[in-house]
């Protein structure tokens, strides 16, 4: 026991660490875009308030708009949207992926 | 060795800063509750990482003056994880605000995680005090063991609930490395020329 837990926690966050999520930082990146071309953060949330999504946050990551809130289902996610199209790209739930654009 | 000891106290208030902090913070309306469940749980997380590490350092660079300190004060510091552990909790409740989105999501990977780590704090912390430790004698020793699953399930968590493992990463890594020092340590014969 005194080396035996010590031994598989090492073993267990060694494992654990690499491949817990698939992704390594943040959950997807978009494709470089100029920045010219993107819409705001306040077309998604509005575009978003009336699908009828509550927005609690929204900021810039990999790329892409990352917004927090509630989807019209009631659902508390992390989502993710083209800053360009503002299409819809991925949605999780505390490490649970709702859903996922093909090709992200 | 008596005034670093008596120092208790001074170590206690340290380990309350960060709290007082978010608590103004959250005060003055400069932090929403989304974000402390964020800084409430890192914290947590840094201290208990704190706790374990201290054992395996002394194994790693032989005893100095602060590391004994800590060491003899090192319940404070996992009181303290604990500590930081309920205000994430607490923050997490407030931001949910209602039981329906809270029971929607408990099976979700980053927060089944979470809970469980929590449920394993608890006789942790419910035994630091010097009454339980006369009275579980060479037992606490095990109760106390339950820190390492507990660190496991928060490693998970983390990396879960933040869909990245980078932070969680540089966080673990000098405790990952160090208990992987002292396990193997009766494996590297020192009669090895």
């Amino acid at each position: 026991m005194r080396r035996f837990l010590p031994a598989l926690f090492v073993a267990t966050a060694m494992v654990a660490l690499p491949t817990a999520p698939a992704h390594a930082t943040g959950a997807i990146t978009c494709k470089p875009t100029p920045q010219s071309r993107w819409k705001s953060q306040d077309a998604l949330k509005a575009q978003l308030t009336k699908q009828g999504w509550t927005v609690r946050k929204s900021k810039v990551d990999g790329g892409c708009y990352e917004v927090y809130g509630t989807t019209p289902e009631g659902d508390r996610v992390e989502a993710y949207f083209h800053p360009v199209t503002l299409e819809k790209l991925y949605v999780a739930r505390r490490g649970e992926v709702l859903f996922r654009k093909k090709g992200y | 060795m008596r005034t670093i000891s008596n120092n208790q106290y001074l170590l206690g208030l340290i380990l309350a800063i960060p709290a007082l902090g978010l608590g103004l913070g959250y005060w003055q309306g400069q932090i929403d509750s989304m974000d402390l469940i964020q800084q409430t749980g890192e914290w947590s997380a840094r201290l208990m990482i704190l706790a374990m590490l201290l054992s395996p350092l002394v194994a790693a660079i032989g005893r100095r003056k602060w590391l004994t300190f800590l060491l003899f004060h090192r319940r404070w510091i996992g009181v303290a994880a604990f500590g930081y552990a309920v205000l994430h909790l607490c923050f997490y409740l407030i931001d949910m605000g209602n039981l329906d989105d809270i029971l929607a999501e408990w099976l979700a990977p980053g927060i089944w995680t979470g809970w469980a780590a929590m449920v394993l704090m608890l006789p942790l912390a419910l035994t630091s005090n010097d009454l339980a430790m006369r009275w579980l004698k060479a037992g606490w020793k095990r109760v106390q063991r339950l820190v390492y699953p507990s660190a496991v399930l928060v490693l998970l968590h983390w990396v879960w609930v933040h869909n990245s493992i980078t932070a969680a990463f540089l966080h673990f890594l000098p405790l990952v490395i160090l208990t992987l020092i002292r396990v193997l340590k009766p494996w590297m014969s020192p009669l090895k020329p």
